[in-house]
C-alpha cells in the first residue's frame, strides 16, 4: 500500500511501490523514479458516476499515479493534513481533497442547504474504504471531536471535511437585526451532532453567510 | 557573509566593512548600523560581457548594493525564503527569485537552450521562465524566494528527479536538465493529467522545489 508523508506541512511525499493514488490534477511538483499519471473523473466510477458529475457539478478532477518511487504532491502552497481511514467514511470539499489512496472509493453526495452558502455547490466528495487521505487547508487545519454531549458549529466557509458518524444541520442565526443590515456577519453555521471529527481551516472562504 | 533566517519569511544579513552583498531592490525590511544601498543598474559584476550577455538574456533583475557595517532584514511580497550555501559549487536560479547574496559569489547567465537542444528552448517556453537563467557561482550563501515553503531533492547518478516546471525553484551541481512529456493525444483533446511536461533533472546535485504550481 502507499505510504503518505509529510515533507514540511505543504509538501505530500507518497512512496509507491507499484500500487496507485488518486490525486487533484497538476498537483504533482515532482518525482523520483518511474511514474504514469492519467486522467480521471471524479464523482465515482462507471455510469452512475458520470451521470453524478453531470448533475452535481461536483467536478472533482483527479488523476491516477501509478509507479515506483516517490511523488511529491503540493497545490497553491496549501497547508496539508493527512488522515486515515479505517472502513469508515470522510466527507470533504472537493477543492480540498489533493490526495487519496488507489484503493478508497470516491463518489459525491448531496450537502443539502449546507452548500448553498458555502459557495462549494450542493454536492459535497465521499472517500470510503481503508487508507490514506491528505487534504488540504488553507493555513493549518485543526481537528475537532464531536461526541454526542458536545455538538459543534463550523462557520461553512471555515469548513473542510469530517469523518465519523455525523449528522449536520443547517442552523441560522438571522434575526430581526440582521434584516436591518445589522448582522454580525456569522449568520449560517453548519451543526455536527453524533460522533466524529470537524477539519476545520484557520480561513474562510467568501460566502452569502458572511455578509449578512 | 551569513545570513540567519529570522522566520521562513525573513532573512538577517551582516554587512561588515569591506565586504557587499546584492539584494533585489526593494527587498529591504529593515535595517540597523551605517548600511547604504546603490542601486545597480548594471545587474551585478563580471565585467561589460556579463552585462551584456545579462541584458540580451532578460536576466536583469533589479539588484542593489549593500555595503557598509550593520545588520539588514530581506523579505519580499510575502514569500518563503529559503537560504542556500553554496560551497565551490554553482546554484542555477531565475533572477526574479533572488532575494539577496554573497558579494563574493560570481554571476553569470546561462542559456539554457543549450542544455538538452531544442528541447532545452521547448522547456524556456513551457515553463515561462525564459531561455536564460542566472547562475552563482563560488563559496557563500544565497537567499530565493519561492511560493510556499522549498523541499530539496537530492539528484544522484541513477536516480533522477523530475519536477514539474511551475515547481522548480533552482538547482545546483552537475546536472543536466531535459525536458520530458508525457504528452499522449488525450493530452491534445483536452482530457490530459495536467502532468504533461515534466523537467528531467540526471547527474549529481540537488533541486529545490517550491509547495506550488504558482510563480512568484
Amino acid at each position: 500500500m502507499a505510504t503518505f508523508r509529510l515533507q514540511g506541512s505543504k509538501v505530500l511525499a507518497v512512496d509507491l511501490s507499484g500500487d496507485a493514488v488518486r490525486a487533484k490534477n497538476g498537483s504533482m511538483v515532482a518525482y523520483e523514479g518511474d511514474m504514469a499519471f492519467k486522467k480521471m473523473s471524479g464523482g465515482g466510477e462507471g455510469l452512475r458516476g458520470m451521470v453524478t458529475r453531470r448533475l452535481t457539478g461536483e467536478q472533482l478532477e483527479v488523476m491516477e499515479v501509478r509507479g515506483q518511487g516517490v511523488c511529491y504532491f503540493a497545490d497553491r502552497a496549501s497547508d496539508i493534513t493527512l488522515l486515515a481511514l479505517h472502513g469508515d467514511k470522510l466527507n470533504v470539499e472537493a477543492s480540498n481533497l489533493l490526495c487519496s489512496d488507489g484503493s478508497l472509493r470516491t463518489g459525491t453526495t448531496f450537502t443539502g442547504l449546507r452548500g448553498g452558502a458555502t459557495g462549494t455547490g450542493l454536492f459535497t466528495t465521499t472517500v470510503e474504504g481503508s487508507g490514506q487521505v491528505a487534504i488540504m487547508s488553507d493555513g493549518p487545519a485543526v481537528v475537532l471531536r464531536v461526541t454526542p454531549r458536545f455538538p459543534l458549529a463550523v462557520d461553512p466557509g471555515a469548513y473542510v471535511a469530517h469523518q465519523g458518524n455525523l449528522r449536520q444541520t443547517f442552523q441560522s442565526g438571522v434575526t430581526f437585526r440582521t434584516l436591518l443590515g445589522e448582522g454580525g456577519g456569522e449568520a449560517f453555521q453548519i451543526r455536527f451532532e453524533g460522533d466524529g471529527l470537524v477539519y476545520v481551516q484557520p480561513s474562510e472562504r467568501n460566502t452569502v453567510g458572511g455578509d449578512v | 557573509m551569513p545570513f540567519r533566517e529570522i522566520n521562513s519569511k525573513m532573512v538577517e544579513a551582516t554587512v561588515a566593512p569591506g565586504q557587499r552583498m546584492f539584494s533585489q531592490r526593494g527587498a529591504m525590511l529593515a535595517y540597523t548600523g551605517d548600511v547604504t544601498f546603490t542601486p545597480n543598474t548594471a545587474g551585478g559584476q563580471g565585467g561589460v560581457m556579463a552585462m551584456l550577455g545579462r541584458r540580451a538574456a532578460g536576466e536583469a533583475a533589479p539588484l542593489m548594493t549593500v555595503e557598509g557595517s550593520g545588520t539588514v532584514l530581506f523579505g519580499h511580497g510575502g514569500h518563503h525564503v529559503q537560504v542556500i550555501r553554496l560551497s565551490g559549487e554553482t546554484l542555477y536560479v531565475e533572477a526574479d527569485r533572488l532575494l539577496a547574496f554573497d558579494g563574493t559569489l560570481e554571476q553569470g547567465t546561462m542559456f539554457m537552450g543549450s542544455q538538452g537542444g531544442v528541447m532545452g528552448m521547448v522547456r524556456g517556453q513551457v515553463t515561462g521562465q525564459g531561455l536564460f537563467t542566472t547562475t552563482l557561482k563560488g563559496h557563500g550563501a544565497v537567499a530565493v524566494m519561492a511560493h510556499g515553503g522549498v523541499i530539496e531533492l537530492p539528484i544522484a547518478p541513477g536516480r533522477p528527479v523530475h519536477v514539474d516546471p511551475q515547481a522548480y525553484v533552482a538547482h545546483h551541481g552537475d546536472v543536466r536538465n531535459k525536458l520530458s512529456t508525457a504528452l499522449g493525444w488525450r493530452d491534445m483533446v483536452g482530457r490530459g493529467s495536467g502532468e504533461a511536461f515534466q523537467l528531467e533533472l540526471s547527474g549529481s546535485g540537488a533541486v529545490y522545489v517550491q509547495a506550488s504550481e504558482e510563480k512568484l
